[in-house]
């Protein structure tokens, strides 16, 4: 049984750094397109206000909730393995 | 130099190629003769063996199942049959019980009608350490001349192919909008302190210079 929780805490840990690196890096993939899209452009308004206002809808969207499958497949992958080599 | 650069990447690609080929599974066709338990007492080679059954209290020996067989080509191999558990490597290995009396209801021991399984494993055999092959899994298969598609590690070098490239644009992504700007923003700094020492230099030679009499400039 230690050796479950010992897997699950690590296995937990490294699931969260690989979640806040993917955040950051999926941001600032957003906010370098909505850059590119303001340039090109010229418009619409301000760029800062363009870029915030991007930005706010990607907090909501859906890339963002994307990002929880770092914790999901994993575990899902795990769970599929001690299935298959043990009980199928 | 250059003798020294190809050494370094030769060791790392032989570590890398051994640590898959250890660790990944592989399929040998097998007819299986026979299973046994044996108290193994770990020395030097413990770091190839794995866990004690899941649940169980670890010592510093234990009885260990094997599985021995004999391939199609008529030489020998021996599989370890022990639990991984939820240590490395990663097979989530409970049943070793349970594949044992599978192995043990498969045995084929007449040549003229053999039964030939597919024995999934990992790791080595090597005499001169004593360690075995782990067997994972054991299929009954129609002849030895069955072809396998190792579908898992196909699987599996795709994805971690998948996973460095990512690594790998993630560097590039942060590199280009957090490294590079700050470091062109001490550049540009630098550039500026450069520009003011210079004046002051130039001030500080105008000033010796009003001492040797020259007008100054």
């Amino acid at each position: 049984m230690i050796g479950m929780i010992r897997l699950a805490v690590f296995g937990f840990l490294g699931m969260t750094v690989m979640y806040f690196l993917l955040s950051i890096y999926s941001r600032s993939t957003q906010r370098e397109e909505l850059e590119k899209e303001w340039d090109a452009e010229q418009g619409p308004g301000d760029r800062d206000d363009f870029i915030a206002a991007g930005m706010a809808a990607y907090e909501k969207g859906l890339r963002k909730k994307l990002i929880w499958l770092v914790y999901v497949i994993p575990t899902l992958a795990v769970i599929a393995a001690i299935y298959l080599l043990n009980f199928a | 130099m250059r003798y020294v650069k190809w050494t370094f990447f030769t060791i790392i690609a032989v570590l890398l190629i051994s640590f898959f080929h250890y660790t990944l599974p592989q399929h040998d066709i097998v007819r299986i003769v026979g299973t046994e338990n044996r108290r193994i007492d770990f020395g030097e080679n413990s770091f190839f063996w794995a866990s004690p059954d899941v649940g169980t209290a670890a010592g510093t020996n234990r009885d260990i199942r094997f599985i021995n067989a004999e391939r199609p080509t008529g030489k020998i191999i021996v599989y370890r049959n022990e639990d991984t558990g939820w240590g490395w490597p990663p097979y989530f290995k409970l049943d070793s019980s349970n594949l044992q009396a599978e192995s043990q209801a498969l045995i084929s021991t007449d040549k003229a009608n053999p039964t030939w399984v597919s024995v999934t494993h990992y790791g080595w055999r090597n005499e001169f350490f004593t360690i075995y092959p782990n067997a994972v899994s054991v299929k009954q298969v129609a002849g030895p001349d069955v072809r396998i598609i190792p579908w898992f590690n196909i699987l599996f070098f795709i994805v971690l192919a998948g996973i460095l490239i990512m690594l790998w644009r993630m560097w590039a992504q942060f590199r280009e909008r957090t490294i590079d700007p700050t470091l062109e923003s001490i550049g540009d700094r630098f550039d500026e302190v450069d520009a003011r020492a210079e004046g002051l230099w130039a001030r500080f030679k105008a000033w010796l210079a009003t001492w040797t009499g020259k007008p100054r400039r």
